[in-house]
């Protein structure tokens, strides 16, 4: 095993103390053959704990890949990803699927609750499920912090949809994930509904100290990101740390400049 | 060209959905066929075998109203047949164009018991036949052993009896028969030709049969005339007076069956019944597969029809197929008339249809009411006090409720899901919350699948209610009324002998022996109108046996000479009181009779009539070889002797293996295993309703999970393991089958009652609700729901998570 030294202060393997979640050399390829698409190919990438991270590339550059695979929703063809301490590359599916209950949380671009419960039930779904008694304290602060206190026996239909991914990221950040993965969170809001999500996700990384990995491929939501790995042909082809909307997108002409002419 | 590729891709891309609504096809039609399949080689075997026999005609005396002759249930009330006298014979023969005339003697009132005193006959309903041999015989039998019988002590069998009970040539026999018993010697074994109608064939000398079935007449049970073709119905019919001829044709159906038409039609019910239970796998094929299983089973208990003749009009597949696409098409109709309502952005939107709302307050006005409407029906019905009147309200309240409920259904869905989940459900915390909420989310969808579960549960619900009562009044009533320790009655189609009647008379420790009759009279009433009503003829010890609910007078006057008992109905609505004097001819002949009325009695037994005249009264008039013999006896032992008597009865009715001897607790068990019995039949048929609704409740869980298949990935994503998920289906599926069977035991309670309240009028006065039955309903319910689950459950836990939340 890799973690051969085990702090348990910092439950890293010493090197790594602030890492939540990382993946070594992965390759995720389908079908095999003439057939064979490689959708990562040799991806090793490490996401800082306590730090907002974005994922960005076109489309079909694999960031939506690695985000299933580093969140144990998806299985890699060779390599290893950890989170946390906990190596998840071998893990059965029961395992994993208590790891995602117990230790991430979700944000996905639509569909994210469930039409038969309200916002509040929503919100508590990964706890009732695992059978814990949510942070009431916690509970609150999030649904505060969200905005939601007037919603909360609402029904997913009786909401709009900004409303819809602000309850997605209060279930995200009730259950205190290890870290939370968001896939194009804001990718069916408008602008303003988006920014609002956004800045919520930001509030949580600098107040409640929370772990975020978001896939995405608009620049502006980007540059809510401490740090953003671009992503191109299932390859990691640059970093930036701080970026603002600017730079994110002079970057991404520069990518799409590159590819037309390669 | 789109469409049709859109739709044939859409069938194959659901392959396993559409099998399961193609099965609930496959299943009705392969009844339907099959049914048809089988009843046409029925007609064809017996038209072959009769093919050659078509020219001839038979003679026989007429049957009387009410009664099929030599070849009815009950046969002939004092077990010895009607007959042509043989002059008669003499006379048709005459006739021109007439060849032959072979007079025959045939009996079903007789019983064959071996030297290990078993009835060699059969004992599931089938009769033993004896008749004379002739050529006439020679049609459908041959002789494979021994000789014809020649004297007295002969007795010819037929082969397959000799195979069940392992007799052979020269094995010894004895007849039980109203004209007394006697030993018999086998002389010979004749094999079937054609196909062996399940009876038992007895063949005895013309003079013998005469002296021991026909009570020594020189006469016959009916002559067959082979004739040129020329010879009319007229002309036989002005030879003999009073006969009646009949194409051979059918008759020779009948006799070939060895039973009455009634018997034919009752057990071709039956084994399309059983036939659906078996053939429930595919449609037409399968229906003439099944037609062909069913003459393998038929055979095993003796009819062996050969699929050489198997018959399949050409109607039967049209038939078929168009009941098929027809239901199959209506079925679809609706919901699809529906969904093309919905608008297309109503549709992509994924969220509750508005129309739907307004047509579901509709449907549920239109439910409530005829529910409503029908529990009106039901309570008035259970307030009449005229059987007729409330029979006809039952039906309507029954129509009325069912059709109500099932369309209120919807609306109640709500209400019940939740009080179902609040006792069960939300034991199993968040996932019993889950699946409440999926099966509260389309009240229309979950309404419609439990519907049909919820008919076949109200069917078996309400007809336990009814059977259980019938069972706890009629015990109630021997406990309460029956003065006598043991019945003794024939268990098979025999006749009670003289005897058998003095076997038991002679039996030690017995203070009484009570034979009862059932004597067939027609009333005078006082406005001039003829009534006929089948009275008990008993002996005075009747009283003693039986405590009657005499509203007035007294059973000791009745039993006196020239007295009768009379319903307390009857006597209400013609007016007549004690001491009035009844005109009244017997069936059997005899001269008419003037008859004081001594007693008025309630008919409020469920086993016994209210009325009664003195055997001794009877035979004053009816001739004695007319006197119908005793249908069962009473005994009672003296105080104490019980089990010496019943033990000493037994002894005595060994050589009569077809009588049985039955203390109170086993009279009861009898009554109650033929109620059981009845209703197993019923059972049956629910149990094919069952399949068909359990195979909804699957097809519906199995689209709710294709259509939910975002929300089981998300679910699954955020961290509902595989068997949280399983369960949670599984829970839902549980939630919609109980939401039929608390309604269906709802309306079987309801229909059971009043049903149980209108018997009641005719002396089914307890109620009693078979609580078992209900827990094991609802249990059972529970368990079908588990069971529906199974499939779309483990589909939903192989769902690929990815798949499930991709967005595009």
């Amino acid at each position: 095993m890799a973690t051969a030294v085990v702090d348990p202060a910092t439950g890293g393997d010493g090197r790594h103390a602030a890492e939540a979640a990382r993946a070594d050399d992965v390759v995720k390829a389908y079908g095999s053959g003439e057939t064979r698409v490689t959708a990562l190919d040799h991806v090793s990438v490490s996401v800082e704990r306590g730090r907002f991270t974005a994922i960005m590339g076109p489309s079909g550059s694999g960031k939506s890949t690695l985000m299933h695979c580093l969140a144990g929703l998806d299985t890699v063809s060779s390599g290893r990803i950890w989170l946390g301490d906990t190596e998840i590359t071998g893990l059965k599916d029961k395992h994993l699927t208590r790891l995602r209950r117990d230790r991430i949380g979700f944000i996905f671009q639509a569909f994210n609750l469930l039409p038969t419960l309200n916002a509040a039930e929503n919100i508590t779904l990964p706890m009732d499920i695992a059978g814990r008694k949510p942070d009431k304290e916690w509970l609150a602060r999030v649904i505060e912090t969200v905005g939601l206190a007037d919603r909360l026996k609402h029904r997913p239909a009786q909401l709009s949809g900004g409303q819809q991914q602000r309850v997605a990221v209060a279930r995200a950040l009730a259950a205190r994930p290890d870290i939370i993965f968001g896939d194009e969170p804001t990718g069916n809001l408008d602008s303003r509904a988006g920014a609002e999500v956004l800045a919520f996700l930001r509030r949580s990384v600098d107040d409640l100290g929370q772990t975020i990995v978001m896939v995405t491929h608009d620049p502006a939501a980007a540059a809510h990101a401490d740090r953003i790995v671009f992503l191109a042909d299932g390859r990691i082809v640059d970093e930036m740390h701080h970026p603002t909307a600017d730079r994110v997108l002079d970057r991404m002409r520069h990518f799409d400049a590159k590819g037309r002419t390669s | 060209m789109t469409v049709l590729k859109t739709s044939l891709r859409n069938f194959f891309a659901h392959k396993g959905r559409m099998a399961l609504s193609g099965m609930a096809v496959v299943l009705s039609v392969a009844f339907v066929c099959g049914t048809l399949v089988f009843t046409a080689t029925m007609n064809t075997t017996f038209d072959k075998l009769f093919a050659d026999t078509a020219s001839n005609v038979m003679v026989a005396p007429p049957a009387e109203e009410g009664e099929g002759g030599m070849f009815d249930d009950e046969g002939p009330a004092n077990g010895v047949p009607d007959t042509v006298p043989a002059s008669a014979a003499d006379e048709i023969a005459g006739i021109d164009g007439v060849d032959r005339v072979t007079g025959v003697v045939v009996s079903t009132s007789a019983v064959a018991v071996d030297q290990d005193n078993e009835n060699i006959g059969p004992t599931t309903g089938a009769p033993t036949i004896v008749s004379t041999w002739s050529d006439i015989e020679l049609r459908s039998m041959e002789i494979a052993d021994g000789s014809p019988p020649q004297g007295p002590g002969d007795i010819m069998i037929d082969g397959d009896t000799a195979d069940n009970k392992n007799l052979r040539v020269g094995d010894p026999l004895r007849l039980v028969t109203v004209g007394g018993d006697q030993d018999f010697t086998i002389s010979g074994i004749a094999d079937f030709t054609v196909t062996n109608p399940g009876a038992s064939l007895l063949y005895l000398d013309l003079d013998t049969a005469r002296d021991l079935l026909l009570g020594g007449q020189d006469a016959y049970t009916q002559l067959y005339v082979d004739s040129t073709g020329e010879v009319t119905d007229a002309q036989l019919k002005a030879a003999v007076a009073d006969m009646v001829a009949q194409r051979t044709r059918e008759i020779g159906l009948l006799r070939a069956l060895g039973s009455s038409r009634r018997q034919i039609n009752r057990s071709v019910l039956t084994e399309a019944l059983l036939l659906g239970v078996i053939g429930s796998v595919v449609g037409f094929g399968a229906g003439v597969g099944i037609a062909i299983g069913l003459m393998a089973l038929l055979s095993a208990v003796g009819l062996e029809l050969s699929t050489d003749d198997l018959t399949i009009d050409p109607s039967v597949p049209i038939i078929g197929v168009v009941l098929g696409v027809v239901v199959t098409l209506l079925a679809a109709y609706i919901p699809a008339r529906r969904a093309a309502k919905i608008s297309p952005m109503a549709a992509l939107r994924d969220a509750g249809m508005p129309g739907d709302v307004r047509a579901g307050r509709v449907r549920a006005t239109i439910g409530g009411l005829l529910s409503v409407g029908g529990l009106a029906a039901l309570a008035a019905a259970s307030a009449q006090d005229e059987a007729s009147a409330g029979g006809g309200l039952l039906g309507l309240g029954v129509l009325l409720s069912l059709v109500g409920l099932i369309l209120v259904g919807p609306a109640l869905v709500g209400l019940v899901v939740r009080f179902i989940a609040t006792i069960l459900l939300r034991i199993f915390g968040p996932v019993g919350r889950l699946a409440e909420r999926n099966a509260l989310r389309n009240p229309r969808r979950t309404g419609a699948t439990a519907s049909a579960l919820m008919i076949g549960l109200a069917l078996v619900v309400g007809l336990s209610v009814v059977s259980t009562s019938m069972v706890a009044s009629a015990s109630d009533e021997i406990d309460r009324s029956l003065g006598a320790d043991f019945v003794v009655q024939p268990t098979v189609m025999a006749p009670v002998t003289e005897e058998i009647q003095r076997a038991v008379e002679d039996v030690d420790g017995l203070t009484r022996v009570t034979p009862y009759r059932d004597i067939d009279i027609e009333v005078t009433t006082p406005d001039g109108g003829e009534e006929e009503v089948t009275v008990g003829g008993v002996p005075g010890t009747w009283a003693d046996d039986v405590a009657l609910d005499v509203v007035e007078g007294s059973m000791d006057d009745v039993l006196g000479p020239g007295g009768v008992s009379v319903d307390s109905d009857f006597a209400t609505e013609e007016g007549l009181g004690i001491g009035d004097t009844l005109d009244v001819t017997f069936a059997e002949g005899g001269a008419p009779a003037a008859l004081t009325i001594q007693a008025i009695v309630a008919p409020d037994s469920a086993l016994l009539g209210a009325w009664y005249i003195s055997l001794d009264t009877v035979t004053e008039y009816v001739p004695a070889d007319a006197l119908p013999l005793p249908f069962f006896f009473f005994a009672t032992a003296e105080d104490g002797q019980e089990d010496a008597a019943a033990a000493a009865l037994e002894a005595a009715l060994d050589p009569y293996p077809q009588m049985e001897v039955m203390d109170q607790a086993e009279f009861k068990e009898m009554l109650e295993s033929q109620i059981g019995g009845l209703l197993n039949m019923v059972y049956g048929l629910l149990g094919l309703a069952i399949i068909v609704a359990v195979l909804g409740v699957v097809n519906t869980l199995a689209l709710s999970v294709v259509e939910r298949t975002r929300e089981i990935g998300l679910m699954r994503a955020i961290g509902l393991s595989r068997r949280q998920l399983r369960r949670m289906i599984r829970l839902e599926s549980v939630a919609i089958a109980l939401f039929g069977a608390l309604l269906g035991l709802g309306l079987g309670m309801a229909w059971g009652v009043t049903g149980q309240q209108l018997m009641a009028l005719e002396g089914m006065e307890v109620l009693e609700i078979p609580w078992l039955t209900v827990v094991v309903v609802f249990l059972g319910s529970a368990l079908v729901g588990l069971l529906a689950a199974l499939f779309p459950a483990i589909r939903a836990g192989r769902m690929n998570v990815l798949n499930a939340i991709a967005t595009d």
